[in-house]
């Protein structure tokens, strides 16, 4: 051990128990943690409107909070309450969980911590080891159930913490991390099942990744659906006749939704891997007239059974994608008229930035709305949602290819919210391309070059500049309502509330609160520590409504370095949970 | 309401883009990981706790344990510190990790060595942050089979399917190659996570020939003298992939790497290099 790290080891020892003692001495009055409630499955189906018990606030997945003390009239106002400095250097991409004003929060270092919302006291915190290897990044979710707070690690592990002392109650490992298996999103809880999609199934993992549910109470595993399709069958057989041990991909990285009345949980999965078709076995297309090389179920929505694993149906958005679009991302279930009809659909938006809509009852396709500009897509069948890709993006042995978007996406992880008050959807979105270069990517024979292609982010053609946005486009006719320009990429998810305001954080460091009819800025952070590439929540504590954001810079966005060098970030990547109020 | 508005930005945009290809490739960096995480410099974990070291007498050098040259690959090290009059540092790498991704090299630099032994010299391969030092030896990937009959891979009937090491620059040469044959003409090629899957799914009868790293054959025979029954084949039609295999550096160890390259030259023409890979029995040749 170098003195550095020994000098290092002993500031953390002394702090800690200074720290523990703090905690005691404060646990030791009337603390909030005393009136944490048992989350129950009533209270998950309707949250109490001061709560985020789970990633997108409620099970239909809006990123919507009905609460409305901030609204367009005092945003003006707001100002910060308290900050709270989490461990740097790992990407966090966090989403706080509140309940009963308390607030929960996971540490890239998997030093999870519950704190009192109003205060910003640390209540417990409780330290996960990850082994040696593993990097320290965080979670973008996690869960409340019953009396535990249910974290997923990137060693692939779920967890179970008392939600009052952060005690561990459960450790549940599911996969080997040594073959590159981890989670970098949590779970959810439906119909009282752990629900949680794997990641990272690249080389090392033949046959792709898996959702698996989870007895609540012990974390044993109680069902896995692969999210690769296998078999003689017509999706087991639309990998282009290569061997299951040569499929891979089809990661399930982000969380899903519920749809209580079905008792179905829809989720999305990756792409194949890696990228380029010609090199994941997906081309040349075989003549074998009983193979396709469709590559199902990536970039699909899975409407699964929670209680059973059992397949209901699926989507398919993307066929063959050979660019790294994922139709991973989160999936909102909004009820909504087509063509005349109350429809219940699920709607999501993948990486090319086309809004989709799914009858959520039968996975019919029913329409799609453009938002970016793009060039992947030449048509969309108008019946069946099945898409024509522009051969000429389609990425080439020796020859460098120009597509839009660029790998990141026209949106990344960053999800997009739905506002009943408005009936739209707001989406962080961003313009740029790429050319594309399928490159050999060996260089070790351990260490590896990820996907096997390289892109060249570009600016679009005729760019202003303003490479991030927010667009906001109402579901109900799919007309465009407003769009925010500006240089920096939006980099946060937007949260929707019901005082008519829409919050959004960028890559510059700003936390801005918009108009949700007109997209008027209506507030602007001082600029914080490090961008905000993270999900804000807002919540109640003792009856006051508050807005938390992290700062961190996580590699979602931030990666457009190349195309906005002008905005600096610091070098140590600080991570801190700003908490913004109105003046009391 | 539409079922489904038309696409409205294609034409404007397929227009634009003859014009927007040749832009500036500025930003190229390492590709990523499944889970979209893109780096346009690398990010290890408490990096600024890595402050300039004192010691410049050491030569501080990475092998890895999983490189099946790492045996070599520290003796070759060795050798260079020794011609560089400094003392040999060698950390290994010690870790079950499959596979990782290249953006993982530099926080084991920023901690342990200043030149990580074993990579292969591809262009445009590598981020703006790592340099590569001169080849100290070069090898290839090898075609191999169980299949005493075939001599080389034209010997391979159409349709009988080749496991390769998905995403090598062998696996892309095979690929281009067939692309230009008509699909009557076309072995099925199947992605194989590894060399080692690959040589596994050539054990199990899943493919009729393995295309794998010549050194991960090598270290796999000497673990387990049974594989003695893998052959490699010629093979043509296709010319061999050989690659030149060097150290990687920090970008802005420029004085570093000239002294290593220079002491790569000299050890190599005084055959000390040359040495060291017959006394492994090493398939590679000290590089020019």
């Amino acid at each position: 051990m170098s003195r550095i790290q020994k000098v290092s080891l002993l500031a953390v020892i002394a702090a800690s128990s200074v720290s523990l003692l703090a905690v005691q001495a404060a646990m030791a009055q009337d603390s909030p943690i005393d009136k944490v409630s048992t989350v129950t499955d009533d209270m998950l189906l309707n949250p109490p409107d001061g709560d985020w018990l789970m990633w997108r606030r409620t099970y239909d997945g809006w990123g919507y909070s009905p609460l409305d003390q901030i609204n367009k009239g005092n945003v003006g106002q707001l100002q910060l309450a308290w900050s709270w400095a989490m461990t740097p250097g790992g990407r966090t991409q966090e989403t706080p969980l509140v309940h009963d004003g308390i607030i929960y929060i996971q540490n890239s270092t998997h030093l999870i911590q519950a704190l009192d919302g109003a205060t910003g006291d640390l209540i417990w915190e409780y330290q996960y080891s990850l082994p040696d290897g593993v990097p320290p990044n965080g979670e973008r979710s996690k869960a409340i159930y019953g009396d535990t707070l249910i974290v997923a690690t990137r060693d692939a592990h779920i967890i179970a913490l008392d939600t009052k002392t952060g005690k561990l109650v459960w450790d549940q490992q599911v996969a080997d991390v040594k073959k590159g298996w981890g989670y970098s999103s949590g779970p959810i809880v439906a119909n009282g099942v752990i629900i949680q999609g794997m990641t990272s199934c690249g080389n090392a993992q033949p046959g792709g990744c898996f959702y698996t549910g989870h007895d609540a109470k012990t974390g044993a595993e109680l069902w896995r659906l692969y999210t690769i399709a296998r078999g003689d069958t017509p999706e087991g057989n639309s990998w282009n006749g290569i061997p299951l041990e040569s499929r891979h991909g089809g990661s399930a990285w982000i969380t899903g939704s519920y749809d209580p009345d079905q008792n179905l949980v829809f989720a999305g999965v990756g792409q194949p891997y890696p990228w380029p078709a010609v090199l994941n076995g997906l081309l040349p297309k075989s003549a074998d007239p009983n193979v396709t090389n469709d590559a199902l179920y990536t970039n699909s929505t899975l409407a699964i059974d929670p209680t059973t694993g059992d397949l209901k149906w699926y989507h398919q958005y993307l066929a063959t994608d050979t660019l790294d679009l994922d139709y991973v991302y989160e999936r909102l279930l909004i009820d909504l008229p087509v063509d005349g009809q109350d429809t219940r659909t699920v709607v999501t938006t993948g990486k090319l930035g086309i809004i989709e809509a799914v009858d959520r009852t039968s996975g019919e396709w029913l329409w799609a709305k453009e938002t970016v500009p793009q060039n992947v897509v030449a048509s969309i069948d108008p019946e069946t949602g099945v898409k024509t890709i522009n051969p000429e993006v389609i990425p080439e042995i020796g020859k460098s290819t120009f597509n839009c978007p660029a790998d990141p996406g026209g949106r990344a992880w960053q999800a997009t919210a739905y506002s009943p008050r408005t009936q739209a959807l707001y989406l962080p979105t961003v313009e740029f391309c790429s050319n594309t270069t399928v490159q050999p990517l060996d260089p070790g024979t351990i260490y590896t070059g990820g996907g096997r292609a390289t892109f060249a982010r570009v600016p679009v053609p005729d760019s202003d500049g303003n490479i991030g946005q927010v667009r906001a486009v109402r579901l109900t006719d799919l007309s465009d309502m407003w769009m925010y320009r500006q240089h920096a990429p939006v980099t946060s998810s937007t949260l929707p509330t019901a005082g008519g305001v829409v919050f959004v954080g960028t890559l510059d460091r700003h936390f801005l609160a918009l108009d949700d009819e007109t997209g008027a800025v209506l507030w602007t952070s001082p600029r914080l520590t490090n961008s905000l590439e993270s999900f804000p929540v807002t919540y109640t504590a003792n009856g006051k409504q508050y807005v938390a954001v992290v700062a961190n810079w996580a590699s979602g966005l931030g990666r457009l370095a190349s195309l906005t060098p002008d905005v600096k970030l610091p070098p140590n990547n600080p991570a801190a949970l700003y908490v913004f109020a109105l003046p009391d | 309401m539409p079922r489904s508005p038309a696409p409205s930005r294609l034409s404007g945009l397929a227009a634009a883009w003859l014009l927007a290809v040749p832009m500036a490739a500025a930003g190229l960096g390492p590709a990523a990981a499944q889970e979209p995480e893109f780096y346009d410099v690398p990010y290890a974990y408490e990096q600024w706790i890595y402050g300039r070291r004192l010691d410049e007498s050491q030569l501080r050098y990475c092998v890895d344990r999983r490189d099946p040259d790492w045996e070599v690959a520290g003796a070759i090290a060795d050798a260079i510190a020794q011609a560089l009059l400094l003392e040999p540092q060698r950390h290994v790498v010690e870790t079950e990790i499959v596979v990782e991704d290249i953006t993982r090299v530099y926080g084991v630099m920023l901690e342990h060595c200043d030149v990580h032994m074993g990579f292969k010299l591809i262009p445009e391969g590598y981020g703006d942050w790592a340099a590569l030092t001169r080849a100290y030896y070069e090898t290839g990937y090898v075609f191999v089979t169980t299949n005493p009959d075939l001599k080389s891979l034209a010997d391979l009937a159409p349709g009988r399917p080749i496991g390769a090491t998905g995403g090598t620059s062998a696996h892309i040469r095979l690929m281009a190659y067939l692309l230009a044959q008509s699909p009557d003409r076309r072995w099925p090629v199947y992605p194989m996570g590894t060399n080692d899957l690959a040589l596994d799914s050539l054990l199990r009868g899943t493919v009729a020939v393995a295309l794998v790293w010549a050194p991960s054959l090598w270290a796999r025979q000497r673990a387990d003298p049974a594989l003695a029954a893998l052959r490699e084949i010629d093979p043509r039609p296709l010319p061999p992939t050989r690659m030149g295999v060097g150290a990687l550096i920090l970008a802005n160890e420029t004085f570093l790497r000239a002294a290593i390259d220079e002491a790569i030259g000299a050890l190599a023409a005084d055959g000390t290099i040359a040495g060291i890979l017959d006394g492994y029995h090493f398939p590679a040749k000290a590089a020019p």
